[in-house]
């Protein structure tokens, strides 16, 4: 990552993140949409929002900083953390898998995630033309 | 950064919706043998029961280990005959009826077990267009190196 960082700004390892985190979802998405009749299952989602603002950099919340490469990477376990979807009604046997709300989320996720790799295309192309000396 | 990862492997969200699509198909089955046999004189009517189980880790770092933890893929726990007792009908001229007349027909409900094969067939369908959806998304992924 660290000669990625250097040739492009901020703006590549966010959208890195980004994709991450788009990619972190769809499992979890794909998870409700297999266990859609499967009794006491709880659909799951990712919070996307609050870990993309941590992605680029939000350091006004409290953070845990690695002090030492062989502690465990605290800060990380943030990116997965998984929380409860709780926009489907539970149905008798406890499952609460709203299957066409999971299927419009997937669909529009996964449109998140292509945008983000085509801007990270795009800022390939911008320093490739600068390598090229515009051409 | 440490963990981000720009080309993410498929493997569980593929795996889970491939899980996904067996036990629907499995659902599938099931229903369409009580339903072919929902007259047959001693069959028993089937019935499949689901789990949710954890995904194995894929990676082996300890944060992708946390990361699994909590994802789910469905899983077939059992599948078991119906032991109550089975529906009497009087046939006395069947050659399988008992001394009384009465043969033993299975308690095979059709417009339940109907609705349960629609149900079964739109998840399958759904389980395959996930499956589709996170191939692309990898492929969209992947087009990062020829760009």
């Amino acid at each position: 990552m660290r000669i990625l960082d250097s040739l492009f700004d901020r703006t590549v390892s966010g959208l890195t993140k980004a994709m991450d985190l788009s990619w972190r979802k769809n499992e979890a998405l794909v998870s409700n949409v297999a266990n859609a009749e499967t009794p006491q299952y709880r659909a799951v989602n990712l919070d996307f929002g609050s870990e993309l603002d941590r992605a680029f950099g939000d350091r006004t919340r409290d953070e845990l900083v690695q002090t030492d490469t062989q502690h465990l990477d605290l800060s990380n376990q943030g990116n997965s953390k998984l929380v409860p979807d709780y926009r489907g009604a539970t149905k008798s046997d406890g499952n609460n898998v709203d299957i066409d709300l999971q299927m419009s989320t997937l669909a529009q996720n996964s449109g998140d995630y292509a945008n983000a790799a085509q801007l990270i295309r795009r800022q390939i192309g911008l320093v490739r033309s600068a390598i090229r000396d515009g051409r | 950064m440490t963990s981000s990862k720009l080309l993410p492997s498929a493997y569980s969200s593929t795996a889970i919706s491939a899980a996904g699509l067996s036990a629907n198909r499995q659902r599938l089955n099931i229903a369409a043998s009580n339903l072919a046999n929902a007259e047959s004189v001693g069959y028993r009517r089937r019935d499949i029961f689901l789990t949710a189980k954890e995904i194995p880790s894929v990676e082996g770092s300890f944060s992708a280990a946390l990361d699994r933890k909590t994802l789910m893929a469905p899983n077939v726990a059992a599948v078991i005959e119906d032991s109550g007792p089975q529906r009497l009908q009087y046939q006395p001229n069947h050659p399988m009826a008992n001394a009384a007349g009465y043969v033993e027909m299975p308690n095979v409900n059709v417009v339940e077990t109907m609705t349960d094969m629609m149900s079964a067939s739109r998840l399958y369908e759904a389980n395959a267009e996930a499956f589709k959806i996170s191939q692309d998304m990898s492929s969209e992924g992947r087009k990062i190196l020829s760009a």
